[in-house]
């Protein structure tokens, strides 16, 4: 042993006085780096349980648990992700995956504790001083993306190709469109709960990018009848809670469904969808209309073995679908092709009978097991203001109707139309092709009660009714039209302030200083639709059970009181097409849960 | 810089030059040049430093990627030098005698990635992965999620939820 072995134990003194190099608190004076990738914080009010982190994690850290306090809705599954800490590996893929953005990494990194349960919380839900920790890692701005935020573009006819023609606007995806936009979809199934028929969105998008046209077909089949109408003129409430609309632009669903069905021809539909053969039971149902509710109905029971027969008031078949919207938007021959597949599966359909008027609601009783009323709402409501008898007054149904079947229409040199709804729009739009025909120039003024935001027509309508050359005036009240020499000169308008009353009745208030005088030589009202049930007899009538306000009661399978008599579609719910269609569709199982007597055991189908 | 890649270009065949910040710049180089490249720089033009080797698996390409950063500390300037080998087995030269260190880069692309470093010390001995026994786990054909489900025990108590399923169940059960 030297004596350097000696005194060197004793020279560390030297240093008693000095700044020590170690850190005496490392949990306090020891914070990861700015954007260290430590334990996970979660927006809980943003973050929609849409499930992404947990796809994403390899190594199945995050499950999707239920939260006290948050309601499953439209948009949000109520579910929030817990990770688990023995298996994370701070990765960051579910942060930078987040639809929402709601999740982000902390900067905080050390924890010990001598219980291993604790290492597995709910972020945002348990709470955790890195919580509010401000520093840690987010999804950088602009750098990349797992996803596109855009979608992909849908090509149009311009406004001068379209404005004096009634071919379609929307050209369609192409197959690379399609994949790319396919490629967008998280497949978290947020979706599904919104749309009414509860249609297998991510599955059929999953057909789409794995070009699986066939299965596609088949999945749109489960639920819909209707892909090709529907792929066009569906309400696309789907696309309104869109896990990808939060940060970019939603996946454009109903494009991706029209384009499923554009691609398989219609003399292939009986193969894929393996109905080629279908077994009868024996029993006969009648079904009163041939719109989107009727024919869902006639579909489904079709495949369950049943003899449907359609009973149609005009020379053709699709209600509103054909005779409510314009050819531009639906093409007759994409409805044909769905609807002749449904009637290719032995459904009879008779033409240009009116049940109430050329046979009775009683007969039908007498001849089938079951009736499916969805007669829906083709009666156009009147303002009722001054001047509405006016011969040049018209209801817009009536006359989309009348072009439908190509019959002569009044066309006025100016237009005003009343109303902020599709169906105004899509009036609007017709009047300013046959406009541009007839005179060379549009002049149609659209106005509405509701103003430009809270108008219930698709955006895309009102600015297409723009593009074409028509004038939306949203936020007037129709007062009077004012005639003289038994000419109309117009429309008087006040400006209309607000449509509900605290209780949230229809009670328009108006600032009747504020006046407009809209010119015009004919008006058309599309105020909204109402039912004709004058086919209900009295003896029906007196069994029928009512709501309070006055429709007619219905259980879950759209079955009413009368046990044999079911309703649905507009008259029901809607009004829209793709309510129609899932009702039709419930119906059918109601019809078959009635007609097969296993109403009280079989309680879902 | 400019003269540098200038010299670069014309004697090592660098392509896809990319000029990422003050300093950096990446480029690419076939196999061969490499050595060739990595030694020039080195001896003759001051960049004694080796900051880092890493790899990227080309899945697509059947290719891997090699990176080479490259510090000179008096220029303050780094070269990022790019080269592609195949993905079956191919290999690539050590540079072990220019950097001792690379010897660990090395040892950690075979462990990781399956690369060959055919004289690179210890280059087969475990890295990080002490006893294991599947393919190497950067390899993009690696299945981390089914690796996890395999080898590790789901906690207790643990449970999760479908989305959609779960929205169906608490909003149209009967649908």
């Amino acid at each position: 042993m030297s004596i350097k072995d000696i005194l060197s134990p004793f020279s560390g003194w030297k240093k008693v006085f000095d700044e020590p190099v170690v850190v005496k608190d490392p949990v306090n004076d020891r914070p990861g780096a700015p954007r260290y990738r430590g334990f996970h914080r979660n927006d809980i009010a943003t973050c929609i349980g849409c499930g992404t982190c947990e796809t994403i994690c390899e190594n199945e850290a995050i499950d999707l648990v239920p939260v006290q306090g948050i309601e499953t809705r439209d948009g949000d599954s109520g579910l929030r992700p817990r990770v688990d800490y023995g298996r994370c590996c701070w990765c960051a893929l579910c942060v930078d995956v987040c639809t929402t953005g709601s999740l982000t990494l902390s900067n905080a990194y050390i924890w010990v504790d001598e219980d291993p349960g604790v290492y597995r919380f709910t972020p945002g839900v348990d709470d955790m001083p890195w919580q509010r920790e401000e520093k840690g890692w987010k999804k950088p701005e602009g750098n990349y993306e797992f996803y596109s935020l855009k979608r992909e573009p849908m090509e149009h006819l311009r406004p001068e190709e379209r404005n004096d023609s009634f071919a379609e606007m929307v050209r369609g995806f192409s197959k690379e469109q399609a994949m790319r936009e396919a490629d967008r979809c998280v497949e978290c199934g947020i979706c599904v709960a919104t749309c009414p028929a509860h249609m297998g969105i991510p599955e059929y998008i999953r057909a789409v990018r794995d070009d699986d046209m066939e299965r596609g077909l088949k999945i749109l089949y489960d639920t819909n009848p209707l892909p090709e109408i529907c792929g066009r003129i569906c309400t696309h409430k789907c696309e309104t809670v869109c896990s990808i609309g939060h940060r970019g632009e939603p996946v454009s669903i109903r494009w991706l469904k029209r384009y499923i069905a554009d691609q398989n021809p219609s003399e292939k539909y009986k193969q894929i969808l393996e109905t080629g053969v279908l077994d009868k039971n024996g029993k006969k149902v009648a079904i009163i209309g041939s719109g989107p509710a009727g024919l869902s109905a006639a579909h489904y029971l079709s495949l369950m073995g049943y003899e449907c027969t359609i009973y149609e008031k005009l020379p053709k078949t699709g209600g509103m679908m054909r005779f409510g919207i314009p050819e531009y938007r639906l093409p007759y021959d994409q409805i044909d092709k769905d609807i002749d597949y449904i009637l290719s599966l032995g459904v009879h359909i008779i033409y240009n009978t009116t049940v109430g008027k050329d046979i009775t609601l009683d007969q039908l009783k007498r001849d089938y097991d079951a009736v499916f009323a969805a007669t829906g709402l083709h009666q156009g409501r009147s303002t009722r203001i001054e001047g509405t008898d006016h011969r040049h007054v018209y209801q817009a149904t009536d006359l989309l109707r009348k072009v439908t079947l190509g019959e002569e229409i009044h066309v006025g040199r100016r237009i005003v139309v009343i109303g902020g709804g599709n169906v105004a729009m899509d009036i609007t739009r017709t009047l300013a092709r046959l406009q541009r025909l007839k005179y060379g120039e549009v002049r149609i003024i659209t106005t509405s009660l509701e103003t430009e935001d809270a108008m219930p027509a698709d955006s895309e309508e009102v600015v297409g009714s723009r593009e074409e050359g028509a004038t939306v005036i949203p936020g007037w009240a129709p007062r009077k039209i004012d005639i003289a020499e038994d000419e109309i000169k117009g429309l008087h308008v006040v400006q209309c302030l607000s449509l509900f009353d605290e209780k949230g009745a229809f009670n328009p208030q108006c600032n009747f200083d504020n006046h407009r005088f809209f010119e015009g030589d004919m008006i058309v009202e599309s105020i909204g639709q109402g039912m004709d049930l004058v086919y209900l007899t009295e003896g029906i009538k007196e069994h029928l059970e009512m709501t309070p306000r006055g429709r007619i009661r219905v259980d879950d399978y759209f079955q009413s009181s009368i046990p044999w008599l079911f309703f649905g579609g507009d008259i029901i719910q809607g009004p829209d097409v793709i309510h129609g269609i899932a009702n039709g569709h419930k119906a059918a199982r109601g019809i078959d849960r009635f007609l097969s007597g296993t109403a009280d055991k079989q309680q879902t189908t | 810089m400019e003269q540098l890649l200038d010299r670069i270009i014309a004697g090592f065949e660098a392509a896809d030059i990319e000029k990422r910040k003050d300093g950096q710049v990446f480029f690419t180089v076939p196999k061969p040049k490499v050595l060739p490249l990595i030694n020039h720089l080195k001896m003759f033009e001051g960049f004694r430093n080796l900051i880092l080797m890493t790899a990227v698996d080309w899945i697509e390409d059947n290719q891997f990627q090699i990176t080479y950063l490259l510090n000179n500390p008096d220029t303050k300037t780094d070269l990022g030098i790019r080269t592609f080998i195949g993905r079956d087995g191919e290999g690539m030269d050590s540079i072990h005698e220019l950097w001792g260190h690379a010897a660990t880069f090395q040892r950690e692309m075979k462990e990781m990635f399956g690369i060959g470093f055919p004289g690179s010390p210890r280059v087969d001995e475990p890295f990080l992965l002490e006893g294991w026994d599947d393919i190497p786990p950067m390899r993009r054909e690696f299945d981390t999620k089914k690796y996890s489900e395999e080898t590790y025990f789901p906690r207790p108590g643990r449970e999760t939820h479908d989305p959609a399923t779960y929205m169906k169940q608490k909003l149209y059960p009967n649908d």
